[in-house]
């Protein structure tokens, strides 16, 4: 019956998976009709590709791609994709790879939560049988959401970001340390916020991926009064981390040898850091994006403009710690929650990033079940994400409307991220104590 | 075993306290009902009030200034203007065929008061509707179509350099002038044009520069203004985009001939351009006469339910009521005039205030009844055009471009006679003159006062903050009721589940194995999200229909309707026959596809009320009821009480009305009796509105999908009910 069960639900994965590529294969047919590279939502300065295209053209003349503000994206991403801007096959591409990656840590991960489902003795309690395939359904909410398809073919690189982080996270859970490193290595550097995640692929590779509390095991087995050493979760092991530590610096040092290579009649790797990184922290660029930042950047006096940038980039940095202690034992979850905040609190975000975190989300829908206010944060992101085109539209084309009803909108989305992490964490925890809670009755469940 | 379930229940939700605005959200939520009756009767009372909480126009802007200069336009300009009516109208200008003299004519006028001129060719070009280019800006992605030589109209331009400015500001002044069979009318008002632009010619204090476009009306006014517009806007820099008009001999030679018959260095062939336009104002003369007073009407719809700014309306009023001393009129819908319950309610709206007034005497709010009744139609009819989304007259073209721009019609009081036409160019040239100078002091564009109004009537209006409290009151049941749908739901089944005998488990699973406690509503999203593609698909149709040659509209109605059903069962076959799957959970689940309903309703609606207010309040009037109401008919059948009854009748009467071609037809029925409507009529007004591009268009997709939606929640039941009989 399972077998069968799981037939047909590959049958149908495989289908959405074609469908979605069909889709977006017709839609890169209208580029024109729908605009979608112009728009704020989809191409920040960052992921443009247009901008990348201008790069590429600034480089093949022989200037640096960083003269006149326009490119601040890797000189790696220049040397690959400059000759293909004509088309987002690219990005299709990689879409593919990265649901695919998705769908093999999914399945990953739920294989370790029946495995620790099972150490713990909850099988019985828990339906197993009626576990959803969460690598399946997190691989089609990453490729049929709409966020997705529009940063796809609205010609961005954000795609390409997303597969770096998710390649970084995949080689974390099935261990391949190099992997891991080089997806790191790649995310951070096309987009620098993907540093915080080495934190969760530190846990990751330390005692391996999500599982219930450690506590949880060991009380388990006080009750039985044997301790069985070999059901326990591994304690945290340094050899993974420091072979992780130790590829990490080889990809990096390899990337900015190759960087250096490539920018040196252009000022070199300092140029790079300063239109990139310095970019990226300075928040120079003000114009309008879905995030909160710029408009509160346009509005700042020039003197406090210094103290605040501190104060928004310390945000993200404040919220690694509790977090981290929180949620050690569930680092890929730990590792969707610093996603989501990065994309809330980021300089020039993205759908693109939002499509990122949405589709992770998929890896929990069995420890997700009872998440509440589901109906209204999906109504919510529906709503915003059709009203924040009309506010654009009613300020820049019609001028009837002007930049605060945009920016209300782009407060509304990022309170609605805020939900939906705050729900989401809570969820998490109830999880984990409604398993302590089966733990600690099941005695009593016995005896009835 | 209870003991585990209490505990764990008590764990999962520790009963912490309450926030206030949580508590105040339960206890709406919980008495949704009352709530409902209560708002929706309150956005429909406040709808009713808002002649009564209009408020007196006011320059917002100072720069403005209307009226503080005197006119300097003279007897002398006057007779500049009567003089080029009288060639107008002589006989002999009129034998052309293509109407080319007329043109001339006015062409050597413009260069004689050292303008410079030019002719600019233009195609008519139908508004084409493409279902891409709504988001988009107006200038991007137009078609280019096959132009014939045949057809092609002629636009005059004229354009005063103004000598204070630099040539980066413009205002525009259009009058709509048909060669072929021009009337008095229309003479009259390029007169009026002429003389004021002879003054213009003059003066010093001029810091914009003036275009004088006389647009030819033959193919319609607002296409001879929109060709304009976008060719000034998008300039041509590559040859290889010039329409074929260029390449059509005949037309060329016309022109050279005509460019070396009127000799003058200032006169050209290429297209001639001024600074960004302030505003443009579109001048008209009607030929019919009003018995009472020199009337003005003010036209101000764009397109979408787009206004110029206030302060535009609001200088043109000023100088007309007390410079000029017209009486300015604003388009009321003429019915409601008459209508006694109308009356009534003023009257009680009247009594009410003045028992308020006799309670404190600083309440001043009531308005006469006639007033109201007055107040009322200019509302109502200043709504439907907003709600249609087709502009009223040429400066609809303007609006795309972010100019400001109305239409004045005048009608004279008497005809034909050399004093009263004195009279009337004096004191319409007079105010055009004042308004242009107001313009011409504005330091930035017009940004003071509010784009977002109703009129009720030339110097009343009511503002966005105080409509939006209508609305919202309409609209707020909604997010309300579905909560309450919801929670519920869910809570009922949470009890379902408790007499199961596993605790805590995840035991609800249909057919797909959507194990998923709190995201159940999946299900019912998943339904509401077909019909919502349906929805799409079906207004999609018509770009394809319309493609078909020789199509009378009845069968490109039928075709319509059969396509549409067609594609309904093609949806419903290949996406795993979403009715079919649904047909079984529905019958507990209405209250979740209810719920789920009326949240996209409320998106759509708030969307609308950004994109076309008026759209949306009727929409609400229409939609806000029948959603609320919608329940599945064969609970109501099944319960037999009067309440369910009634319930069902208004339901299905709802379901009707609300369902578009219906809604059309009755009022088409109620304005031009049932005896001459007709299948096809549905169709060309469709036509006519996804021409227009106008957002309504999308609206009615709306209405119809959150009715299928309904309608499919209905007749599911009613399916049902037939299985129930014949298995009895």
């Amino acid at each position: 019956m399972e077998k069968v069960k799981k037939k047909i639900g590959s049958f149908s994965f495989w289908n959405w998976v074609t469908a979605s590529i069909i889709f977006r294969l017709i839609l890169i047919y209208f580029p024109k009709n729908l605009n979608l590279s112009s728009r704020p939502e989809v191409s920040t300065p960052l992921t443009s590709f247009r901008r990348l295209a201008e790069g590429y053209w600034l480089k093949q003349s022989f200037m640096s791609p960083y003269a006149g503000s326009m490119y601040h994206g890797s000189p790696l991403l220049l040397s690959l994709l400059g000759p293909l801007t004509i088309n987002s096959l690219v990005s299709v591409i990689a879409d593919v790879v990265s649901a695919m990656l998705i769908r093999a840590t999914g399945q990953n991960l739920r294989l370790a939560y029946l495995r620790s489902l099972e150490s713990l003795d909850l099988v019985k309690q828990i339906e197993v049988s009626e576990f959803l395939f969460s690598g399946d359904i997190a691989a089609l909410i990453y490729l049929c959401n709409p966020f997705t398809i529009v940063a796809c073919v609205g010609l961005s690189t954000s795609p390409i970001e997303n597969m770096a982080v998710i390649l970084c996270l995949y080689g974390a859970c099935s261990r391949l340390i190099p992997l891991a490193a080089f997806g790191w290595v790649i995310a951070t550097h096309l987009s620098l916020y993907p540093a915080i995640l080495i934190i969760p692929v530190i846990f990751l590779l330390g005692c391996g991926p999500d599982s219930p509390p450690r506590k949880l095991f060991l009380q388990r087995h006080q009750q039985k009064e044997v301790l069985n050493q070999s059901k326990l979760p591994p304690r945290f092991s340094w050899g993974p981390v420091i072979h992780f530590a130790f590829w990490a610096f080889l990809w990096s040092v390899y990337v900015l040898v190759l960087c250096g290579i490539s920018l040196k009649q252009f000022g070199g790797l300092w140029e790079m850091f300063k239109s990139t990184y310095g970019f990226i922290l300075t928040v120079e660029d003000l114009s309008p994006n879905i995030g909160v930042l710029w408009y509160f950047f346009a509005e700042v006096f020039e003197f406090f403009r210094n103290f605040f940038l501190i104060v928004f980039h310390v945000n993200i940095l404040f919220m690694i710690l509790p977090l981290a202690i929180r949620l050690r034992h569930r680092p890929c979850y730990l590792a969707f929650v610093y996603v989501a905040i990065c994309s809330m609190l980021k300089s020039y975000p993205s759908v693109g990033d939002s499509a990122l975190y949405l589709g992770l989300l998929g890896w929990f829908v069995n420890e997700l079940a009872d998440m509440q206010f589901s109906l209204f944060l999906f109504c919510g992101y529906v709503g915003v994400s059709l009203l924040s085109p009309v506010m654009h539209n009613l300020w820049i084309w019609r001028g009837t409307g002007n930049a605060n009803f945009y920016f209300a909108t782009a407060m509304v989305y990022a309170c609605l991220q805020i939900v939906l992490v705050v729900e989401g964490v809570s969820a998490m925890l109830n999880h984990d104590r409604k398993l302590r809670n089966l733990i600690t009755g099941k005695p009593q469940d016995a005896k009835s | 075993m209870a003991e585990t379930k209490e505990k764990s229940l008590s764990d999962e939700k520790p009963k912490p306290r309450v926030r206030p605005i949580v508590r105040l959200g339960i206890f709406l939520i919980s008495h949704s009902f009352l709530v409902s009756v209560v708002c929706c009767t309150a956005g429909v009372l406040a709808l009713f009030l808002l002649p009564v909480l209009a408020k007196n126009t006011y320059i917002s802007e100072n720069a403005l200034m209307p009226g503080s200069a005197s006119p300097m336009l003279s007897n002398q300009h006057v007779s500049d203007g009567n003089r080029l009516v009288k060639d107008l109208t002589n006989p002999n200008s009129k034998s052309s065929e293509t109407g080319i003299e007329s043109h001339k004519i006015i062409a050597q006028y413009m260069l004689d008061l050292g303008a410079e001129v030019s002719f600019h060719k233009f195609h008519p070009q139908m508004n084409q509707f493409h279902p891409l280019h709504f988001f988009s800006s107006p200038v991007s992605g137009k078609i280019q179509e096959n132009y014939s030589c045949s057809s092609y109209g002629i636009n005059t331009v004229g354009i005063i350099r103004a000598p204070r400015g630099d040539g980066k500001e413009a205002i525009v002044l259009v009058t709509p002038y048909n060669a072929l069979k021009s009337g008095f009318g229309e003479a009259l008002s390029l007169g009026i044009a002429y003389s004021v632009f002879s003054l213009l010619t003059q003066v010093t204090w001029l810091a914009k520069d003036i275009i004088w476009l006389v647009a030819d009306s033959q193919y319609g006014e607002y296409a001879a203004v929109a060709a304009w517009l976008r060719e000034y806007q998008t300039p041509k820099f590559s040859s290889l985009s010039t329409p074929n008009a260029e390449m059509c001999p005949d037309v060329n030679n016309l022109f050279e001939l005509k460019g070396h018959s009127i000799s003058g260095s200032k006169f050209s062939n290429s297209f001639r351009r001024a600074g960004t336009m302030a505003a443009a104002l579109v001048l008209k003369v009607r030929d019919q006469n009003e018995q009472f007073e020199d009337t003005i009407s003010i036209y101000a719809e764009a397109s979408n339910g787009q206004m110029p700014n206030l302060d535009l309306i609001n200088v043109v009023n000023y100088l007309a009521v007390h410079r000029q001393g017209l009486r300015v009129n604003v388009e009321k819908l003429w019915p409601l005039l008459n209508s006694s319950w109308l009356k009534s309610l003023g009257e009680i709206f009247e009594s009410l205030a003045k028992v308020a007034k006799s309670l404190y005497p600083k309440w001043k709010f009531g308005i006469p009844a006639t007033e109201y009744v007055e107040g009322t139609a200019t509302l109502a009819s200043s709504l439907y055009y907003q709600a249609l989304g087709v502009p009223t007259g040429p400066h609809g073209a303007f609006r795309d471009y972010q100019v400001d721009a109305i239409t004045l019609e005048i009608s004279p009081k008497f005809s034909l006679d050399k004093v009263w036409r004195n009279d009337i160019l004096l004191r319409g040239g007079r105010l055009i003159e004042g308004v242009i100078r107001s313009v011409n002091n504005l330091l930035e564009k017009f940004h003071q006062s509010f784009f977002l109004y109703l009129l009720t009537s030339p110097s009343k209006f009511v503002s966005v903050g105080v409509y939006m409290i209508a609305f919202a009151l309409l609209i707020a049941p909604l997010p309300m009721v579905a909560a309450s749908l919801y929670v519920d739901a869910n809570s009922s089944s949470n009890c379902s589940k408790g007499d199961s005998s596993t605790p805590s488990a995840i035991t609800d699973t249909d057919e797909h194995g959507i194990a998923i406690r709190s995201w159940r509503w999946l299900n019912s999203a998943k339904l509401v999200f077909i019909v919502h593609l349906w929805g799409a698909i079906v207004s999609l149709l018509p770009y394809f229909i319309s493609q078909i040659p020789d199509c009378s509209p009845t069968t490109s109605f039928m075709i319509w309707v059969l396509l549409s059903i067609l594609s309904l069962l093609t949806l419903n076959s290949v996406l795993a026959s979403p009715l079919a799957c649904a047909k079984a959970t529905q019958e507990k689940e209405w209250a979740l596809v209810k719920s789920v309903t009326i949240s996209s309703v409320f998106i759509g609606l708030g969307l609308m009320s950004v994109i076309n207010f008026a759209t949306a309040e009727i929409g609400a009037l229409l939609m806000v009821p029948m959603c609320l109401l919608a329940r599945p008919l064969k609970l109501d059948v099944r319960a037999g009480t009067l309440r369910s009854f009634c319930r069902l009748i208004c339901n299905l009467v709802l379901g009707h009305i609300a369902f578009p071609p219906a809604a059309f037809f009755l009022l088409k029925g109620m304005l031009d009796g049932f005896g001459n409507a007709n299948v096809g009529d549905f169709w060309m007004w469709v036509e006519s509105l996804w021409a227009w591009n106008s957002a309504t268009y999308l609206f009615i997709d709306l209405t119809w999908r959150a009715h299928a939606v309904v309608a499919h929640q209905s007749c599911m039941m009613f399916w049902n009910l037939d299985v129930l009989v014949l298995s009895l």
